[in-house]
């Protein structure tokens, strides 16, 4: 049986929330977004300034520019931005995975020369994983580099790249060995400069309308040896690895969050019975989400991999986010001011295919939990 | 919590929760035996005050019980014995005292009162909480979808008790905790069928539709646990009646989910009276209506929501763990 325990944020987090407040209210400017999805705001600036705040690689080593603030800090502080609907998806890949990445697997000079600018939200990194030919089945990958002097030569194409236009490394997985029978074996993980010599970014327009994600076309590219992450032929442990932070966060079910705040606004302080079991229902999904989400915290900061319980939180939450506009919407009154329950519900609906998609499908996850289960 | 308390319970329930015991709790003979050895053991009190055990422990009881689809008015007896107290009887005798809800306030006929038939103290709530002690005289026996009986009894005596307690609250706390357990029992006889089972030569365990829904299963399975927690985590806070509220209906929604899926996963085998599956099942089904279902508590807490107001919300959402 999965477990989560319940844990108590520890003494100070009050503080720390309140802190997080007071600066989203002071860059009330930036932080409008009328959706809290966690990748469809990219601010470099606003980025910045929650570097300048100590708010990004909360829980790094202090050598490196952290704080070695534990997760529920970090927990706090990115719950608090998300349900603000504030613009995160610059630093937030570099914050959430690479940086972790780097720490677990990578060279001491790697953490010396990138961890700190992502402290400062200054560098931003996104995750090469996907490809024409590869999705949920990752082991597939076909972008392959090949040995030369100092480094390695990367040709192929990856897809789906989330700000690859407008960051400044990828994380790419890419096979630096045949597989010769075992697929897992011969995969590494280069951090590639995204404006180097031969790498073409083309934005791939999203059906709402907005430019996130690219193509990214590696042709001869020129990859370091000091820019491998880990051994070669290491790359299939530590991508996986990765999955515990990547499934569990806030991120998981607060992508709708600012369609139930825009709800209950809409039905005003005195709503009717369905209207109001309407508001409590959502409630009662996010209390409980929450909760599993910071259990999940809690192993992490253990120091545990809690792959199966991080797809179980994914499973449910990306359920629950598309579950909400729908309830919000079915439950809707006619009257009243309907203009931003209205445009954060349409921007939200559009936004929602995804939801079920991104790190990792539904399908997939139920795999995984299955495996848990011991039913495969 | 008393880990003890509940891995006593969880003995006796595992001897005396047969097929057998629950077949004929169903067809209206009281597990006399059952609870004889659950008072020989002190759990008739242990929900009084001065038991020395916290009322949590109840709840991890209960717990227990779902997981065993115990044939008992447990939460009910013990919760009687509570609010009567030593003053009206509580706890006394081996007798069972049980709660059931006051027709209109003031009324002495009570309703859907658990094995009222077999009771010798009634606690009566009323519609604003207030509790009230009785001594049934006439008994119009009924049951829920369960088979477990909900009876219409005639009461006379009636005397409010001094309790400032939220009965209805832990009443549906009640229902909450035995439905997380009834659910993990579901969720295991659903991953035990799909391991034996086998179709077209292998256990249908190996086919993806089946693991995708035991993984559904298993994370509604996981949600309403944890839901279950939280608000046993809240006893005696000021948000307590919320948490209850918020795990009434997140326990709930995961009750239609859960038993469509495992009974989907049984076949024709966990439709027959002789498998214990729709023991559990129809409990889950008779047990989210029961104590407010989930639309009552969802409006009880968007009420509160909406009063606080949208800009209020997620401060109210975040300032609970
Ligand atoms: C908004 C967005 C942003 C993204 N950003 C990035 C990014 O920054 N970097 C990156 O690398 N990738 C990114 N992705 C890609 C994402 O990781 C993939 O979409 C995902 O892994 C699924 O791959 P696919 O889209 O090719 O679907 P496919 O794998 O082709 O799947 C199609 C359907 O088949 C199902 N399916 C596939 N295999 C199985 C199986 N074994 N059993 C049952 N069902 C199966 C899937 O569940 C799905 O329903 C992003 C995707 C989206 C939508």
């Amino acid at each position: 049986m999965l477990q989560f325990d319940p844990v108590q944020l520890p003494e100070g987090t009050a503080a720390l929330r309140q802190e997080v407040r007071d600066f989203l209210a002071a860059n009330a400017d930036r932080t409008s977004a009328p959706n809290s999805d966690f990748s469809s705001g990219h601010d470099a600036e606003f980025s910045a300034r929650l570097g300048e705040r100590g708010w990004i690689g909360m829980t790094w080593p202090k050598a490196y520019g952290g704080a070695e603030r534990s997760f529920f800090e970090r927990y706090v502080v990115t719950e608090e931005l998300l349900a603000a609907g504030a613009p995160v998806s610059a630093h937030w890949i570099a914050d959430r995975q690479s940086g972790p990445l780097l720490l677990g697997s990578g060279s001491e000079d790697q953490c010396a020369r990138y961890l700190p600018a992502i402290v400062q939200g200054r560098s931003f990194f996104s995750i090469g994983m996907s490809e024409p030919g590869t999705g949920s089945d990752l082991a597939s990958v076909r972008t392959a580099a090949k040995r030369v002097a100092g480094g390695w030569r990367v040709n192929g194409t990856k897809l789906w790249t989330t700000d690859a236009h407008r960051n400044h490394y990828m994380i790419a997985l890419v096979r630096t060995a045949p597989a010769d029978g075992n697929r897992h074996a011969g995969l590494s993980q280069l951090i590639i400069d995204l404006a180097a010599p031969g790498v073409t970014i083309r934005p791939i327009r999203n059906m709402a309308g907005g430019e996130d994600f690219n193509e990214v076309v590696f042709d001869d590219v020129f990859v370091a040896d000091a820019d491998v992450v880990g051994e070669p032929g290491n790359g299939w442990s530590q991508v996986t690895s990765e999955l515990g932070y990547e499934r569990s966060g806030p991120e998981r079910f607060l992508s709708a969050f600012r369609v139930y705040v825009e709800f209950v606004r809409l039905v005003g302080a005195d709503p009717e019975r369905f209207e109001a079991a309407a508001v409590g229902r959502i409630a009662a999904h996010l209390m409980t989400l929450r909760r599993m989400s910071m259990s999940v915290a809690g192993m992490l900061e253990n120091g545990k991999a809690p792959n199966v319980e991080a797809a179980l939180v994914k499973e449910l939450g990306n359920n629950f986010e598309k579950l909400l506009p729908e309830i919000a919407r079915t439950a809707a009154p006619l009257g009243g001011d309907q203009e931003r329950f209205r445009r954060t519900y349409a921007e939200t609906l559009l936004l929602s295919p995804s939801f079920t998609l991104r790190g990792g499908t539904r399908e997939i996850l139920r795999g995984v939990i299955a495996r848990g289960l011991g039913l495969r | 919590m008393d880990q003890v308390l509940a891995d006593a319970a969880e003995r006796i329930f595992r001897d005396q929760c047969t097929k057998t015991t629950l077949d004929a709790a169903e067809d209206g003979e009281f597990p006399e035996r059952l609870w004889q050895l659950l008072c020989e053991n002190g759990f008739q009190l242990m929900a009084m005050p001065d038991s020395g055990a916290e009322l949590a422990d109840l709840f991890a009881v209960l717990r227990v019980a779902g997981r065993f689809a115990v044939p008992l008015p447990l939460a009910e007896a013990l919760l009687a014995n509570r609010w009567l107290g030593e003053e009206f009887g509580g706890g006394e005798t081996n007798a069972l005292n049980t709660v059931g809800l006051m027709a209109e306030n003031g009324s002495s006929r009570w309703l859907g009162v658990p094995w009222g038939r077999a009771a010798r103290r009634i606690v009566g709530v009323a519609d604003d909480g207030g509790v009230f002690a009785g001594t049934p005289v006439a008994v119009n026996e009924a049951v829920n979808l369960a088979g477990e009986p909900r009876d219409q009894v005639e009461v006379q005596d009636v005397r409010p008790l001094p309790y400032a307690e939220p009965a209805p609250a832990l009443l549906a706390l009640a229902r909450v905790a035995q439905s997380a357990g009834a659910l993990e029992r579901v969720l295991e006889l659903g991953i035990g069928y799909a391991q034996e089972r086998e179709q077209f030569g292998r256990p249908i365990a190996r086919f993806q539709a089946v693991q995708h829904l035991l993984a559904m299963v298993a994370a509604e399975v996981a949600a309403a646990g944890r839901a279950s927690d939280a608000a046993v985590a809240a006893i005696g806070s000021e948000r307590f009646t919320l948490e209850v509220a918020a795990a009434k209906s997140r326990v709930g929604e995961s009750v239609g989910l859960v038993a469509e899926a495992v009974h989907q996963v049984h076949g024709a085998m966990g439709f027959t009276y002789e498998h214990q599956l729709h023991h559990f099942t129809r409990r889950l089904w008779a047990w989210r209506d029961e104590c407010g279902s989930e639309a009552h508590w969802q409006a009880l807490l968007g009420r509160r929501l909406c009063a606080l107001g949208a800009d209020q919300v997620w401060d109210f959402l975040a300032t609970s763990s």
